[in-house]
């Protein structure tokens, strides 16, 4: 399986595909002349170019070797990286239609991402160095998606976490940015933690770390049900911090901070990078059930909290930031329920539309400066395009209309209505409360009177638009891309009723926020409980609070105490010790005759002592 | 060819001394260059011409010094010390390079530096237990005289400390190699391991336990790492550099070649509370750094519990571990090193190292951008984030260690864990927000615009960062390197085993 590299039967594109990751962190090597200021004339504009141009070669690269793998079949390449003793590392890539399916989405987005920003951050100084950090992390997640092994493949997600961090603190200047930088590095690097902890101990019991030879492992499973439960957890916690699962999901929220177009690839590959890594785990969860049931479970609980508290946001960006915590619910779902198929088909349908959905979001906060939902109105007339995008994306990313999401939601609930109907019932409410958001969002943007700061909002420049309209029109061919890659039998494989259970749950979801009063003076309610209700779901349950009162307060005391003991203690007794050995020393000073006869005398007595010792001691 | 390496630093620091008339601080530093350059151009020419193919060690010199007390000047080097030969020569490169504000007797600071690299040399490279306990007291004077003369406010507390410290270990070492030489009746001080024919397993551990205290001061392992903190506060950024990247390696390199080099039938009955020893040390240490407010205090917390894992790698002894050990030591020598480097010139720049002052240092145009850049590379190379040497160092030892002791390396792990924590606080409060250098009051001053720093200071930060991140980005270099000496050092137990013929 290992090495044998470079296979010379292969198409030479195949056999350097090992580039592909390189073109986005050659980006960050690029760039540098401009983000470190040595090229100050003429302002930053090349280095975008530059990462522009990378990205597309990486983009076409990854088309031919799609082509390849479709007409040769998949492909495995290893070069290795490390060896020691029993330890095998190697950089590994996995070349199906799968992985080269996902590259494409994510070269794809990231270079029409690329392109937005182009428009959207026109008068940042730095932009530069944002073009540098979107190629390294173009780059993670281009590697992430090929890896053949575990070893690789959090590799590639720790650098992930460092790109978030460093994109999300781009703007560190501002206090909120730090705190969200800060949190999303933090919460990230406890599921990374967790996961190193799994990828050790798996690479320490196998000696393994390619998924086939960890999979062909772990189906002969030498372990006790603890060990097996602990390591299962472990590997899941890693996805669940990149997925902005719950209780995890703190930091995508927070991540909103960013510039926006580091949020569009943020809510739609990156969290599918991480997604996409909990499928290739997947195989080595059947040893731990528990990890299964949670997974269920974080799932649900994300799925549909993520939709209630999206729900109840005044900030255009977080309205839409949870709900992709709520989706990514579902394709946790999907994974734990062995729907492996289905969950990469919902990956892909909804990063495209989410990734519209967040490029509408970039354009009005561009156009108005403004991200307050209470502040926006009447901006449907004013800027066509974006209106068409918004609407677009919405109907890509639920199920009401016969777009993307809605196959994939068909799909999922006929999987679940033989065994797992309380499931089903998660996809239905998250699809109702989906469209709930989108559509209170749409009236109160899109819809009304024109306020103060939307009056004069004229549609977005081309650099935005251009990308945004490509997407457009990408996220309607949905279906018909669907039908082309699909990985099950037919995406229409659902029967009636399931779709009309699934337009009827969308259908309540529009009608319902079609008829909700929304007042923009009181956006929180005068009546008491539903005020309580709102400020529950406003401040995402409170999350960070707890946070704060345990976890952050747990580690803060007992730092403070270990400090404490270190000072009072430790420091005190070896004070002690010290001064007592001066004092000693001072007291030795005034025995100290200075005459020499003495010390000959002196010498003379230890060392008669210490031979007689010797001789004792052998003896 | 091994005795030149001591020759130069020695032969240089007497030569600054007794040259006649006056130097200015700018001649002896370059001269001191010079030499150090020299030294490291030798170190790499030992790398030429060293045989990582052979596991024993190579290069050997000896000379019969004082026979009858079994003193012999024998040196060697093996893929334990040479990587740490390396170091030193570069390390202490940097560290004169950084020495730019010595007022003060530049001679006699320079000679010392010279001194210190040129016993740590010799400490590395000597095969012989006296001959090696000569060069670590050799050690010792000079970087007192560095902290207590060249020091800052509280420098004789913290130098007296350092010297009340080190001085008991290196009395422990030499009691436990006297007792080993008088329990054996063998007083000839090679580096032959005891089997436990020889010797009683209680008499082992009690001169083990002397060893592991000795190097556990010097390393600094919890709770004997009070004189730490302290000696890198006082100590000015040159010193700190060489204290944390060359001097603390002596302790592990000890640990290795000696506790376990000597006793490793003893070790072998003690490793499962040294692993637990190893994580409380890692846990204390990184405990300890979150609640530090000033950062040179909190790099040095950090170096306690970094150096943690060494001993859980030492303590798991497998040829992973062992090898995760070597990459630790040399990791560690070269991101603390980096990480002093930055806090030293943010020191010099701002007057103050205190975190509840500091903010926004990444300031493009008033602040310290490049420094700002070079610390968040440094402090995530600490955390082990992937593509950096912390990474691979740390994925060896738990890889190697997770077997034999899950817990206690499960416990280090979080203790990487909140490497990352500390470590973070650090870059948002220090480099992100707006900038100030002083606590905010009013009618202070609204702009601050902060000398800029010339590329050249930065010089050996990059190189250094360049450093960490090609044995991260390659770590086969190194493991090639060390593989063979490590692996033979994991199989010391099996082999005494075989020979003294029972099961280990």
């Amino acid at each position: 399986m290992v090495a044998e590299l470079p296979l010379p039967n292969l198409p030479l594109s195949m056999q350097l595909v090992w580039l592909i990751p390189l073109y986005g962190f050659s980006g960050v090597l690029l760039s540098l002349p401009w983000s470190t200021g040595w090229i100050k004339r003429n302002g930053p504009r090349p280095a975008a170019y530059l990462n522009l141009l990378v990205t597309l070669v990486a983009f076409l690269h990854g088309s031919l070797v799609l082509r390849q793998v479709w007409l040769v079949g998949p492909q495995h390449l290893a070069i290795p990286w490390f060896h020691a003793a029993d330890l095998n590392l190697s950089i590994g890539f996995d070349l199906s239609l799968t992985n080269l399916a996902a590259l494409e989405l994510v070269t794809g987005l990231s270079l029409l991402g690329q392109v937005f920003a182009l428009g959207y951050l026109d008068k940042e100084w730095s932009l530069a160095r944002f073009y540098a950090l979107v190629g390294f992390f173009e780059g993670a997640m281009s590697g992430v998606v090929l890896s053949s092994s575990l070893f690789m493949s959090y590799f590639l997600l720790e650098m992930l976490t460092l790109s978030t961090y460093l994109l999300v603190g781009f703007w560190y200047a501002q206090p909120l940015v730090v705190t969200a930088a800060r949190d999303a590095f933090l919460t990230k690097r406890v599921g990374d933690v967790l996961l190193l902890m799994g990828v050790v101990a798996l690479s320490a019991w196998s000696g393994q770390t390619e998924f086939t030879e960890l999979y062909a492992w772990a189906a002969s499973a030498p372990l006790t049900p603890l060990a097996g439960t602990l390591l299962g957890l472990g590997l899941i916690a890693g996805p669940m911090g990149k997925c902005a699962q719950f209780p995890m999901h703190l930091w995508l929220d927070e991540a909103m901070e960013g510039p926006n177009p580091a949020s569009i690839l943020r809510n739609s590959v990156v969290v599918t990078c991480g997604a996409i890594v909990l499928l290739k785990l997947m195989p080595l969860l059947l040893i731990s059930p528990v990890a299964t049931d949670v997974l269920l479970a974080v799932g649900a609980i994300s799925a549909v909290g993520g939709a209630l508290v999206a729900i109840a946001q005044v900030d255009l960006k977080r309205a839409f930031s949870y709900s992709t915590t709520s989706y990514l619910g579902l394709v946790f779902i999907a994974i734990a329920l062995q729907q492996p198929g289905i969950a990469l088909l919902l990956l892909f349908a909804h990063g495209l539309a989410k990734a519209l959905l967040f490029m509408s979001v970039g354009s009005i906060i561009a156009t108005t400066n403004c991200q307050d939902l209470t502040e926006l109105g009447g901006l449907g007339r004013r800027m066509p395009a974006t209106t068409g995008a918004f609407l677009m994306a919405a109907a890509g990313v639920t199920g009401l209309l016969p777009l993307g999401c809605f196959w994939c939601f068909g799909l999922l609930v006929q999987a679940f209505s033989a065994e797992h109907r309380s499931f089903a019932v998660v996809v239905l409410l998250t699809n109702l409360l989906t469209l709930f958001n989108l559509t209170r969002v749409y009236r109160q943007v899109f819809l009304g009177d024109a306020q103060p700061k939307t009056r004069r909002a004229p549609e977005v420049s081309w650099l935005m638009a251009l990308p945004m309209v490509s997407l457009t029109v990408l996220v309607g061919l949905m279906p018909w891309i669907m039908a082309r890659i699909d990985p099950v039998p037919g995406i229409a494989s659902f029967s009636p009723g399931v779709a009309a259970l699934v337009m009827g749950s969308g259908l309540i979801g529009v009608v319902s926020a079609a008829v909700v009063p929304l007042n923009k003076a009181w956006s929180r309610s005068l009546f008491k409980p539903l005020r309580t209700l709102q400020d529950l779901l406003a401040f995402d349950f409170y999350t960070d609070r707890i946070y704060r009162a345990t976890i952050v307060a747990f580690v803060a005391a007992l730092s403070r105490l270990t400090n404490g003991f270190d000072a009072a203690v430790v420091n005190v007794l070896v004070d002690r010790v010290g001064s007592l050995s001066m004092a000693a020393a001072g007291t030795l000073r005034l025995s100290v005759s200075g005459r020499m006869q003495t010390y000959v005398l002196t010498a003379l007595v230890a060392i008669v002592l210490l031979l007689a010792s010797l001789n004792w001691f052998i003896a | 060819m091994l005795s030149a390496l001591l020759a130069i630093p020695f032969l240089g620091a007497l030569g600054l001394m007794l040259w006649p008339g006056e130097l200015s601080l700018e001649k002896v530093r370059r001269a001191a260059l010079a030499l150090l350059l020299l030294q490291l151009a030798w170190s790499l020419r030992l790398l030429l011409l060293f045989d990582p193919s052979c596991g024993g060690m190579q290069l050997q010199e000896s000379i019969p010094w004082i026979e009858s007390l079994g003193l012999e000047y024998r040196l060697g080097v093996d893929g334990l010390s040479l990587p740490l030969v390396l170091v030193n020569a570069g390390l202490t490169l940097v560290s004169a390079y950084a020495s730019t504000t010595v007022t003060q007797r530049p001679r006699l600071y320079f000679a010392l530096l010279l001194v210190i690299s040129g016993a740590v040399n010799g400490a590395f490279l000597s095969l012989n237990l006296l001959l090696f306990f000569l060069f670590y007291e050799l050690e010792l004077i000079p970087l007192w005289l560095l902290i207590s003369v060249w020091g800052g406010a509280r420098r004789a507390y913290a130098a007296t400390k350092f010297l009340i410290f080190t001085a008991v270990s290196g009395g422990l070492i030499l009691a436990a190699f006297l007792g080993l030489a008088l329990v054996t009746g063998e007083a000839d001080f090679s580096l032959t391991p005891v089997l436990s024919g020889q010797l009683g397993m209680g008499t082992q551990l009690v001169l083990l336990g002397a060893l592991l205290v000795g190097f556990g001061i010097k390393i600094p392992l919890v709770p004997f790492h009070t004189w730490l903190p302290d000696a890198h506060t006082e100590a000015s950024t040159p010193v700190s550099v060489l204290l944390a990247g060359v001097l603390l390696k002596l302790g592990t390199y000890g640990l290795l070649r000696f506790c376990l080099g000597l006793f490793p039938e003893a070790w072998a009955v003690a490793a499962p509370w040294l692993a637990i020893w190893a994580a409380v040390s890692v846990l204390y240490g990184s405990l300890a750094a979150i609640a530090q407010r000033d950062m040179k205090r909190m790099v040095a917390y950090s170096s306690v519990g970094h150096m943690g894992y060494v001993l859980l790698a030492a303590a798991a002894a497998t040829p992973v571990s062992l090898l995760g050990a070597e990459f630790q030591m040399v990791s560690h020598g070269l991101i603390s090193a980096l990480l002093f480097l930055l806090v030293g010139e943010v020191y010099a720049t701002t007057g103050t190292r205190d975190l509840d002052v500091l903010r926004g240092l990444l300031n493009p145009e008033r602040g310290l951008p490049l420094t700002g850049s070079l610390m968040i590379v440094g402090v995530m190379a600490s955390a082990g984030l992937p593509g950096m040497a912390g990474f691979i160092s740390e994925f060896l030892v738990f890889r190697g260690s997770l077997a034999a002791f899950p817990v206690a390396t499960l416990a280090s792990m979080v203790g990487s864990g909140l490497t990352a924590v500390y470590f973070l606080l650090l870059v948002n409060r220090v480099f992100f927000g707006r900038l100030a250098v002083t606590p905010p009051e009013p009618g202070g001053p609204l702009d601050i615009r902060l000398p800029a720093v010339p590329l050249v200071r930065h010089l050996p930060a990059m190189v250094l960062t360049l450093l960490v991140v090609a044995i991260g980005l390659a770590p086969s270099g190194l493991g090639y390197l060390s593989e063979q000496a490590t692996t033979a050092m994991s199989q010391f137990p099996a082999l005494l085993a075989a020979i003294s013929g029972k099961p280990a």
